[in-house]
C-alpha cells in the first residue's frame, strides 16, 4: 500500500476544541462552525447506541424467550410455567424422595447392620452428617459447578447459592435447566442433589470403624466439590467432555458407583486395616437391619434409574422394568455362586447380590432391553461376588464393607456392558465400547488420584485415624459418647 | 495340670506296670515326652484288654488325657480363612462375604 503524504491524506473532522455533550450528541453549543462534524458524530453515536440496544434485545430474547419460541436452550433460563410438564415434575419429585430414602435410612441401615456393634452409631451418624454437609455444599457451589454450562471440564458460577432458581408468580415464569426444560430447575437440582448425597454416603462403607469423624467430614466436603461435581459435569452436562465423547451413563454407573468404589478403595489403602483384621472375626451387628436397608435400596432404585429419565414416559417405564430384572438376577446369581463355593447361601449374599445387580444396570437402564438386563444382572452378581472375595484378597485392602467390590466392580461391569448391549432404537444414540472404556478409565484415574490427594490433605489438616484405644473401645463411645441400648 | 501332678501320675503308672506286667519304665521321661507317654498308653490298653485289668486301662486313660493333645476338629467350611471359634462363629475373618 502506497503511503499518502500529509497533504493527500483525508483530514479527520476537528472536534477536539469542542465540548461534546454525550447526553445530547446532536448538539454542541461551543463550536457552531463544527456543527456538521458534531452532527455526524452524533448520528454515528446514535447509530452505535441503537445497534447496542438491538443486540441487547436479541440477547435478552434468546435468554428469556427461546423456550417459548421453541428453541432448545443451552443454559439455564426462565420459561413460562405453562411449558412445565406436570406429570414429569411429579414423577421427578417422587424420585427425589425415593433416592433420598435410599440414603436415609437405606444405606445407613445396610451398613449399620454389617458393622460391629460398637461402631453402629458412628456409622449411622456418618451417613446423616454427610447428607447434611453435601446438601449445603451442593446449594452453595456443587450444583453450579456440575450442571451449568462452563467449559468442557467444569460448570460456571451462574447458580452459586442456587441463584436464579426462580419461581415468579407475577410474571408466570419459572427457572428451567437446559438439561430438563420440562421440569422446574429446583426439582432438577434437588434430584441431582440426592445423587450427590448417596454417592458420598457410599464411601462410608470403606472407612468405618477407624476414621476420625472430623476427618471424614473434611474429606467428603472437599471430595464432593472437587471430585463428584467435575465428574458429574463431564458425563451429564451436555458440554462436558465425556458426554461429548459419547460416553453413555444413564443414571450414574461411573459418576456414582465407580467413583465411590474407587474412592473407597483408595481411602481403605491410605487408612490401613482395622486392628485385628484377618485375625479375628468381625461379627455383623444385625443382618436383619442390612436386609431392611437392602429393601429400601431396591425400591428406592426405581427413583434412581426410572427417575433419571427425567420424565414420566416410556423410557422411565423401561428403566423400572430392567432395574427390577437386574436386581433379581444379581441376587439369584450371587446366591448360586456362594452356594457352589461355600456350600450354602446367605442373607448377606442375597442382599449384596441384589445391590450388585442394581449397580450394574444403573448406567444402562435407559438404553437396554429387558433380556440384556438379565445378562447384566447375572454377570454383575458373579463378578461382584468375586470382587468381594477373591479380588479383595488380591487387593489386600481392608475395604470394610466392600464398597469397591460391589459398587466399583458393579459399576465397571455395567458401564462396559452398556457399550456392548445398548440398543440404538431405545437410546437414540450410538454406543461404543471404546468410549465406555475411556470413560471408565478416566473416572477411575481421576477419582483415585484426587481421593489420594484429598486424603493426604486431610491427614495433614486433622489426622485420619482414631487412636488404638478408641478403636478398641469402639467409635460409638470414643467419638460420640453414645451407645446402643442393652 | 502341673508338672508335679504329671510326675505323680507317671509314677503310679510305673508302679502298676511293674506289678502287672513286669516292665520297667522311665517315670520322668513319661511325664515329659508325649511320644513315650503315647506308647505307654497304647501298651497299657493292649495289656488291659488282653489280660483284663480295668484299673490299668483307667490309669492309661488318665495319662492319655494329661499327656496327649486332643484330636483336631475338622473345619466345617471349605474356605481356608474361616477359622473355627469356640462360640460357633466361623465366618467374618478377613471379609464379610
Amino acid at each position: 500500500m502506497r503511503l499518502l503524504n500529509v497533504k493527500q491524506r483525508p483530514q479527520p473532522p476537528r472536534i477536539a476544541c469542542c465540548r461534546v455533550d454525550f447526553s445530547r450528541p446532536w448538539r454542541v453549543e461551543t463550536c457552531p462552525t463544527q456543527a456538521t462534524h458534531v452532527s455526524n458524530f452524533g448520528v454515528s453515536l446514535l447509530y452505535k447506541v441503537v445497534r447496542l440496544i438491538s443486540l441487547f434485545t436479541v440477547l435478552m430474547n434468546v435468554h428469556f424467550g427461546s423456550t417459548a419460541q421453541g428453541l432448545t436452550p443451552t443454559h439455564p433460563t426462565l420459561a413460562a410455567q405453562s411449558s412445565i410438564n406436570s406429570a414429569d415434575t411429579a414423577w421427578v419429585l417422587t424420585s427425589t424422595a425415593l433416592v433420598l430414602l435410599m440414603t436415609l435410612p437405606g444405606i445407613a441401615l445396610f451398613y449399620g447392620g454389617m458393622i460391629r456393634r460398637k461402631n453402629v452409631i458412628n456409622t449411622l451418624a456418618s451417613v446423616v452428617a454427610i447428607a447434611a454437609l453435601v446438601t449445603l455444599l451442593w446449594f452453595a457451589v456443587g450444583y453450579s459447578l456440575a450442571f451449568t454450562p462452563g467449559n468442557l471440564w467444569l460448570g460456571g458460577t451462574d447458580r452459586l447459592w442456587f441463584a436464579g432458581l426462580d419461581y415468579l408468580k407475577d410474571s408466570g415464569q419459572v427457572a428451567v435447566s437446559h438439561i430438563a426444560p420440562n421440569l422446574p430447575e429446583s426439582v432438577f437440582a434437588m434430584f441431582q442433589l440426592s445423587f450427590a448425597i448417596i454417592t458420598a454416603a457410599l464411601i462410608v462403607g470403606a472407612v468405618v470403624e477407624r476414621m476420625l469423624f472430623s476427618a471424614l467430614l473434611w474429606f467428603i466436603g472437599l471430595w464432593s466439590v472437587l471430585v463428584y461435581a467435575p465428574i458429574a459435569h463431564w458425563v451429564w452436562e451436555p458440554g462436558g467432555w465425556l458426554a461429548q465423547m459419547g460416553v453413555l451413563d444413564f443414571a450414574g454407573g461411573s459418576v456414582v458407583h465407580i467413583n465411590a468404589g474407587v474412592t473407597g478403595l483408595v481411602c481403605a489403602y491410605v487408612l490401613g486395616p482395622r486392628k485385628g483384621y484377618g485375625l479375628e472375626p468381625f461379627q455383623p451387628f444385625n443382618l436383619g437391619l442390612t436386609m431392611v436397608g437392602a429393601g429400601l435400596l431396591w425400591v428406592g432404585w426405581f427413583g434412581f434409574n426410572a427417575g433419571s429419565a427425567l420424565a414420566a414416559d416410556g423410557r422411565a417405564g423401561l428403566a423400572m422394568a430392567v432395574t427390577q430384572i437386574a436386581a433379581a438376577a444379581g441376587a439369584f446369581f450371587w446366591m448360586l455362586g456362594e452356594w457352589v463355593v461355600r456350600g450354602r447361601p446367605s442373607l448377606l449374599g442375597l442382599c449384596s447380590g441384589l445391590v450388585a445387580g442394581l449397580v450394574a444396570i444403573t448406567p444402562a437402564a435407559g438404553f437396554v432391553t429387558p433380556r440384556s438386563a438379565l445378562l447384566i444382572g447375572a454377570v454383575a452378581g458373579l463378578a461382584c461376588y468375586w470382587g468381594t472375595t477373591g479380588l479383595k484378597r488380591l487387593l489386600n485392602a481392608d475395604d470394610s464393607l466392600d464398597v469397591f467390590g460391589v459398587h466399583g466392580i458393579g459399576g465397571i461391569v455395567g458401564s462396559l456392558l452398556t457399550g456392548v448391549l445398548a440398543n440404538k432404537s431405545i437410546s437414540g444414540m450410538p454406543s461404543s465400547l471404546t468410549a465406555q472404556l475411556t470413560g471408565v478409565a478416566i473416572v477411575v484415574i481421576y477419582s483415585g488420584l484426587m481421593s489420594a490427594l484429598l486424603m493426604w490433605l486431610t491427614r495433614v489438616w486433622t489426622g485420619l485415624r482414631v487412636d488404638d484405644a478408641s478403636e478398641q473401645t469402639g467409635l460409638d463411645i470414643s467419638l460420640h459418647r453414645e451407645q446402643l441400648g442393652t | 495340670m502341673s508338672s508335679s501332678e504329671k510326675i505323680a501320675l507317671a509314677a503310679r503308672m510305673h508302679v502298676l506296670l511293674r506289678r502287672k506286667t513286669g516292665r520297667v519304665t522311665d517315670t520322668e521321661w513319661m511325664a515329659s515326652n508325649a511320644e513315650y507317654a503315647a506308647e505307654i498308653v497304647r501298651f497299657s490298653h493292649d495289656y488291659a484288654a488282653t489280660e483284663n485289668h480295668p484299673d490299668l486301662a483307667e490309669l492309661a486313660d488318665k495319662l492319655s488325657c494329661l499327656m496327649l493333645p486332643p484330636p483336631q476338629s475338622r473345619p466345617t467350611y471349605k474356605k481356608p480363612d474361616l477359622i473355627p471359634v469356640s462360640q460357633g462363629l466361623i465366618r467374618y475373618v478377613k471379609g464379610l462375604r
